[in-house]
């Protein structure tokens, strides 16, 4: 785990640049929304998931997350079939701000075209460069 | 061109220790620890706001009660020195052009604080209709720093730091004081629902902060007692929403009239003539056509501005002008216009949120319960 200016990336993830990450599970993958995400959300309160069985695409928003002040899409980092939803966090949705990448993740998806698409994610080390760029623009 | 962000006596305070964002052409802070805490703070203990955004006018002379009952649809004459009243002030159709509270300092002097959004555009017509009118209308915006000090355990706050018998003085009313050796104004009043204090620094110019910075560090440094929170604009909101005040430029506008949103209780028809008077008379007679509500949602979602509200036949009959995830109620409320025949307390409506339909009820402000919270509440602190 390495943190950035306080934001928290762990090592053995991809990352989408709409603040998702993604672990690779065997013949699937695990998504949720980053620890900086969740930082600049605050405070979330509501989050909206599809149910299993519906498909996903890369790039394209499968649900939304809302905090007090705004709510947020939810942007898929891969196309495919959603085979479980954490159905926690839509009743504990403080879980996304207590734990993003442990107990607040939300889907866990079957990918029709993971080694396609994951050349359009980053990796770690290319992850911790991109968090280092957004908090130099954030000040 | 770009125009220079305006900050105030205490922007070196906020950058460094909150979220900042922007309203009204401020830099404000957002958020210091995060809404809902700020929020609860403030609706069990206390909090802290900078308000210096907001204007601050005097007005003075021989005719400022009469040229003020002309400008605004309250009536000044009932009030004696150090006491205040909320009014909104009309143009010639009625339309709100700004609602705020007007204080008298003195039998000829008077203090009139705009919504940051309307500081400039609230001076130019309070100037312009001063014509024939034996006043002197002065902007000490930039002269003078604003706080609120908020919450069940606000007096006790002050009260340690302040010689002033802060019990002796009721909602509405005011005295001068000080604070840490500072010359300030206490006005019982505020946007939250809650009991409280707008502590004005009058010696506080925005290129001197140092008395700004002074009476704010020390109300901070005895509120720690107390449990007190600085407070940001996030939080501003959500409790104002809770307490069902309007806010300018979403709730209420030029063309919105206080009939419409429920404002009637500061017109007063009775005064002999005052600007709006002919077409708020008009209006009443007539009878309006929408009016402002209370919407609790029943099903998950949170109301935003602009969001369109349906009857279940699925006409149209309304549009959120506020919405937000209420901390203490734990579910989307909202303020709304809709037609006057469905404006009905315990009316259920759907509300569009992103292509939905998702029920909601009309109930009325506040939404909170008045033995529980807000200024009125019953139980002890």
């Amino acid at each position: 785990m390495v943190k950035v200016d306080g934001y928290e990336v762990p090592e053995g993830l991809y990352y989408s640049k709409d603040f998702e990450w993604l672990k690779i599970e065997g013949d699937k993958v695990r998504v949720g929304i980053t620890d900086y995400a969740q930082k600049q959300l605050r405070e979330i309160v509501y989050a909206e998931l599809p149910s299993p069985g519906t498909t996903t695409k890369q790039n394209e928003p499968y649900g939304t997350v809302e905090s007090v002040k705004a709510v947020s899409d939810l942007v898929a980092p891969v196309s495919g079939t959603i085979e479980e939803v954490n159905t926690e966090v839509q009743s504990k949705p403080e879980l996304l701000n207590e734990d993003p990448y442990g107990k607040g993740w939300l889907l866990v998806i079957k990918p029709s075209n993971l080694q396609a698409e994951l050349a359009n994610l980053m990796d770690f080390n290319k992850a911790v460069e991109w968090h280092k760029s957004l908090i130099q623009e954030g000040k | 061109m770009v125009t220079a962000m305006r900050r105030t006596q205490l922007f070196e305070i906020h950058s460094k220790t909150a979220k900042m964002t922007t309203f009204a052409g401020f830099e404000m802070p957002l958020w210091y620890k995060g809404i809902v805490s700020e929020h609860l703070a403030v609706r069990n203990n206390v909090g802290i706001f900078d308000v210096s955004h907001m204007g601050r006018v005097i007005i003075t002379g021989k005719d400022a009660e009469n040229f003020l009952n002309h400008v605004i649809t309250n009536d000044v004459s009932t009030l004696t020195p150090n006491s205040a009243l909320y009014s909104v002030m009309c143009n010639e159709k009625g339309g709100i052009i700004d609602d705020f509270v007007v204080s008298r300092l003195e039998e000829e002097k008077f203090l009139l604080v705009p919504n940051a959004t309307n500081r400039e555009k609230d001076y130019n017509w309070l100037v312009k209709n001063a014509n024939g009118f034996g006043v002197k209308v002065e902007d000490i915006s930039d002269k003078a720093a604003m706080f609120a000090v908020q919450g069940p355990k606000a007096e006790k706050t002050l009260q340690s730091i302040c010689t002033t018998d802060l019990s002796k003085i009721e909602r509405f009313k005011c005295a001068s004081a000080k604070i840490a050796d500072v010359d300030v104004f206490l006005s019982r009043t505020g946007y939250t629902g809650e009991d409280g204090f707008e502590v004005y620094v009058w010696n506080a110019p925005l290129e001197k902060p140092a008395n700004a910075v002074k009476v704010w560090n020390s109300i901070l440094e005895a509120g720690k007692a107390f449990g007190i929170e600085p407070c940001g604009l996030g939080a501003r909101d959500t409790l104002r929403l809770e307490a069902g005040l309007c806010l300018y430029r979403n709730d209420i506008d030029e063309d919105t009239t206080p009939l419409e949103a429920r404002l009637s209780f500061v017109v007063k028809f009775q005064k002999a003539d005052f600007v709006g008077k002919g077409a708020l008379l008009k209006q009443k007679s007539e009878g309006v056509k929408r009016r402002r509500v209370g919407l609790q949602m029943i099903e998950h979602g949170i109301p935003r501005p602009s969001f369109r509200i349906y009857d279940e036949k699925g006409e149209n009959i309304g549009l959120v002008t506020s919405g937000t995830f209420s901390p203490l109620l734990k579910c989307g409320i909202a303020m709304a216009y809709v037609q006057i025949a469905q404006a009905v307390e315990g009316n259920i409506v759907n509300v569009e949120i992103r292509g939905k339909m998702v029920k909601a009820k009309i109930v009325p402000f506040p939404f909170y319960e008045t033995e529980k919270y807000g200024y009125k509440r019953k139980t002890p602190i």
